[in-house]
């Protein structure tokens, strides 16, 4: 049987943006693709979901964008973390697992 | 120094919205792009390739609008300082409003300057609420 692609919770599609940026800059379809390889393409985005995500860490700063030529030598904008970014990512991944345990640990309750 | 940066960019983005929904849409469009030709590489032909390719970004003018939305945005809550700018504007047209009625004027330029300052804070008070529902285009 076929397996069904996971839907997203809400607040995870920020987590994982940062955390594909956090291997190098990238423009957003690049950025698609590395939530599609790093989640063993398992996750179920929507693509153009992340463009709205991407202007809100931009506009929190944690992420900066700069317009360059893509391999395939076209414009395009790419995203890159920032500092602050960097910490985010990190409380959000604590979080996450603080969460993600609390869950399991209610899930497995008898 | 991030911060000073998106406030900036949201000023710019209030300036000048022609151009920043311009870039968006190039960006929006170079992903589309991008997957289109993912999809003809699958095998797929160009026309069911794109056709695809739009399906899975979801809905395009939404999402530009989104982004522009989020671009033109403080970074920051914004609604304490509105309240304080109309509270300021009204009570500032309120008070030319009773200078104008209470004091004798003797000179019409001194008259016409009070009348149009009060027109300009109702029109600016008028704006600026104007201002708090959604930009779409």
């Amino acid at each position: 049987m076929a397996k069904s692609k996971l839907g997203l919770l809400q607040g995870t599609l920020d987590m994982l943006i940062l955390k594909a940026l956090s291997l190098g800059a990238l423009h957003g379809y690049g950025i698609g693709q590395r939530i599609a390889q790093i989640s063993g393409d398992e996750l179920k985005i929507e693509e153009g979901s992340l463009y709205p995500g991407l202007y809100r860490l931009e506009q929190r700063g944690w992420v900066q964008s700069e317009w360059d030529i893509s391999d395939n030598n076209q414009r395009a904008k790419f995203y890159k973390l920032t500092r602050a970014g960097r910490k985010q990512l990190i409380l959000e991944e604590q979080n996450w697992e603080r969460l993600a345990g609390a869950t399991m640990k209610a899930l497995r309750a008898s | 120094m991030l911060r000073i940066k998106a406030i900036i960019n949201s000023i710019r983005a209030r300036l000048h919205y022609d151009e920043l929904a311009r870039e968006v849409e190039t960006e929006l469009r170079f992903h589309i792009e991008m997957r289109t030709r993912a999809n003809i590489e699958k095998g797929m032909s160009p026309d069911e390739a794109q056709l695809a390719a739009r399906q899975r970004f979801g809905d395009f003018v939404d999402i530009k609008s989104s982004c522009c939305e989020i671009r033109r945005s403080f970074p920051f809550n914004t609604s304490l300082l509105r309240m304080g700018l109309h509270i300021a504007m009204a009570a500032l047209a309120g008070a030319a409003a009773l200078w104008t009625v209470n004091t004798p004027h003797h000179n019409l330029p001194s008259l016409l300057f009070l009348l149009g300052l009060i027109a300009v804070l109702t029109y600016s008070f008028f704006v600026a609420r104007q201002e708090q529902k959604p930009h779409r285009q």
